[in-house]
């Protein structure tokens, strides 16, 4: 049998795991509750919603939060939990590849954060319509990059998750590395003047920044002087270098879980 | 003599600095049924694991059907149908989804594959279970299913360790009678504790301690030696208590 038919096996059920999980709904129902949020405080606070569309957009832009979430729920077990709940005892032992089973699990992972992705720029677009009566064109630009990250913080999490001896150390480690450290590190560089495009965290920024500088957004928001808030000058974020580092996270995390989990071994 | 359908040769493993498997050499011949007896920690599952791939040795070699286990491991794989330590599955597929999908890994397909599905529950009383999520299953009925997964493909060998764990005494007989029945056409490699099963199941024995190889005879021919599979077993591996 050829390893493509075999990824395809393993992404197709692998992918139903995730389906009968119900993680998937949890984090469904959770994008649609913060965006009625949004909807509904955002005009009660500000007398109505604001003026630039793209504004609203940036506003009711869940994919980083969502591409995160998704991520560590649907990879952080991935690898780890197959040692850790000894289900590698009846996996391991066929008659395929280790970076097959990997690669079939990432694929899979992609595909239900892909559904969260899409269903959060669904609800979006949906609103942008009734409120405005258009989609701005950056919603593409906002869309694809969310894809990006969604695949970078993926492949992170897999390694985590090669390396890590448990799931939910996998989980730990991941959200710490990605909210905690990354976000710390971006805010650093960022007071100091210096690049941070290369942070993780700096990619999540750039799916919003695809709408606008963070001028644009605080003015919609704040009309009345709205940079005043910041002390500092900073560098704006390079949105396309932002995108070549999350292409270099998702190709290199996903070769580092791959290598690593080829020579774990199940005692 | 015919060609050893497993084939341990030298097989070190340490775990750090801990000597799991010294030297271990073992060969099995087709057909055979074969028990592998020691006591905790004598390297039992270190062994098994080693031919099933899931562990890599420190130093020498292991064969199934003449196949390189570590350098390929994906076909010597297709040769086996293994239980390892007490297997767990995915609670939310159903045993069908389940045999479903190892059975595609190993390339059977389409009324083939559902007819072997049918059958292997069939054999380990699974029948009424097919379509229920195995987080509903006992840890017996986990233990009925991975044996249904070993039976799956047919394959020449069955690498067995400790498989009527968990299973009531209803079940430990009828398991008996599953191996006794398809070990007659494959290679049964079972590591247990417990001696009457290995009695009743397998005409040789190996017995081995602090990774190495004590024995490896029928069990007739220990009787003789030792009177008893049990003192042979008591005798080699830490002397027996009168």
């Amino acid at each position: 049998m050829s390893e493509i038919s075999q990824l395809w096996i393993v992404t197709r059920y692998e992918f139903l795991k995730h389906l009968r999980r119900k993680r998937l709904y949890v984090i469904l129902g959770i994008t649609l509750i913060a965006e009625l949020a949004v909807l509904i405080i955002l005009p009660l606070l500000m007398d109505g919603y604001p003026d630039n569309v793209l504004v609203m957009a940036a506003m009711l832009t869940v994919g980083p939060a969502l591409a995160t979430i998704g991520a560590v729920f649907f990879a952080g077990d991935a690898i780890a939990g197959e040692f850790e709940n000894k289900t590698g005892f009846i996996l391991f032992t066929n008659p395929v590849k280790r970076t097959t089973l990997v690669m079939g699990k990432y694929l899979a992972s992609c595909a239900a954060v892909i559904i969260l992705i899409v269903f959060g720029y669904a609800i979006m677009c949906v609103s942008l319509l009734a409120i405005y009566g258009e989609i701005p064109v950056e919603t593409a630009k906002s869309f694809g990059l969310c894809l990006l990250f969604g695949g970078s913080v993926l492949s992170v999490t897999f390694f985590f998750s090669a390396i890590s001896k448990g799931a939910m150390g996998a989980t730990v480690i991941t959200l710490v590395f990605i909210m905690v450290i990354c976000g710390i590190v971006e805010s650093v560089l960022m007071m100091a003047g210096e690049p941070y495009w290369f942070i993780l965290s700096a990619g999540g920024d750039s799916v919003t920044l695809a709408f606008g500088g963070v001028e644009l957004i605080m003015e919609g928001l704040m009309p009345s002087g709205g940079m005043g808030m910041f002390p500092f000058d900073y560098e704006p974020l390079d949105i396309n270098l932002a995108a070549i580092s999350m292409a270099g996270y998702m190709v290199i995390g996903f070769l580092l879980s791959l290598w690593r989990s080829k020579r774990k071994q199940l005692a | 003599m015919s060609e050893p359908i497993i084939n341990i040769d030298n097989l070190t493993k340490y775990y750090n600095k801990f000597l799991a498997l010294d030297n271990l050499c073992l060969k099995v011949v087709e057909n055979e049924n074969v028990g592998l007896l020691g006591p905790n920690g004598a390297g039992k599952s270190t062994t098994l694991k080693i031919l099933c791939g899931l562990l890599r040795s420190s130093s020498g070699t292991a064969y199934i059907d003449g196949i390189n286990i570590a350098q390929k491991p994906e076909q010597a794989l297709l040769r086996i149908g293994a239980i390892i330590e007490t297997p767990e599955f995915y609670p939310f597929l159903t045993p069908e989804e389940t045999l479903s999908y190892l059975g595609k890994l190993r390339g059977i397909r389409g009324n083939g594959l559902d007819q072997s599905i049918k059958e292997v529950i069939h054999l380990v009383g699974l029948d009424d279970w097919l379509t229920v999520k195995i987080e509903k299953f006992s840890r017996g009925m986990k233990q009925r299913l991975a044996l249904a997964q070993t039976l799956l493909h047919d394959p020449p060998v069955l690498i067995l360790d400790e498989p009527a764990l968990g299973l009531d005494p209803r079940g430990v007989v009828e398991f008996r009678e599953i191996i006794d029945k398809v070990g007659k056409e494959k290679t049964v490699f079972f590591a247990s504790h417990q001696l009457t099963e290995v009695a009743q199941i397998c005409n040789q024995v190996a017995i081995i301690d602090h990774g190495r190889l004590l024995a490896y005879d029928s069990i007739a021919e220990l009787e003789k030696k030792h009177q008893s599979l049990e003192r042979a077993y008591l005798e080699l591996t830490g002397g027996y208590v009168e």
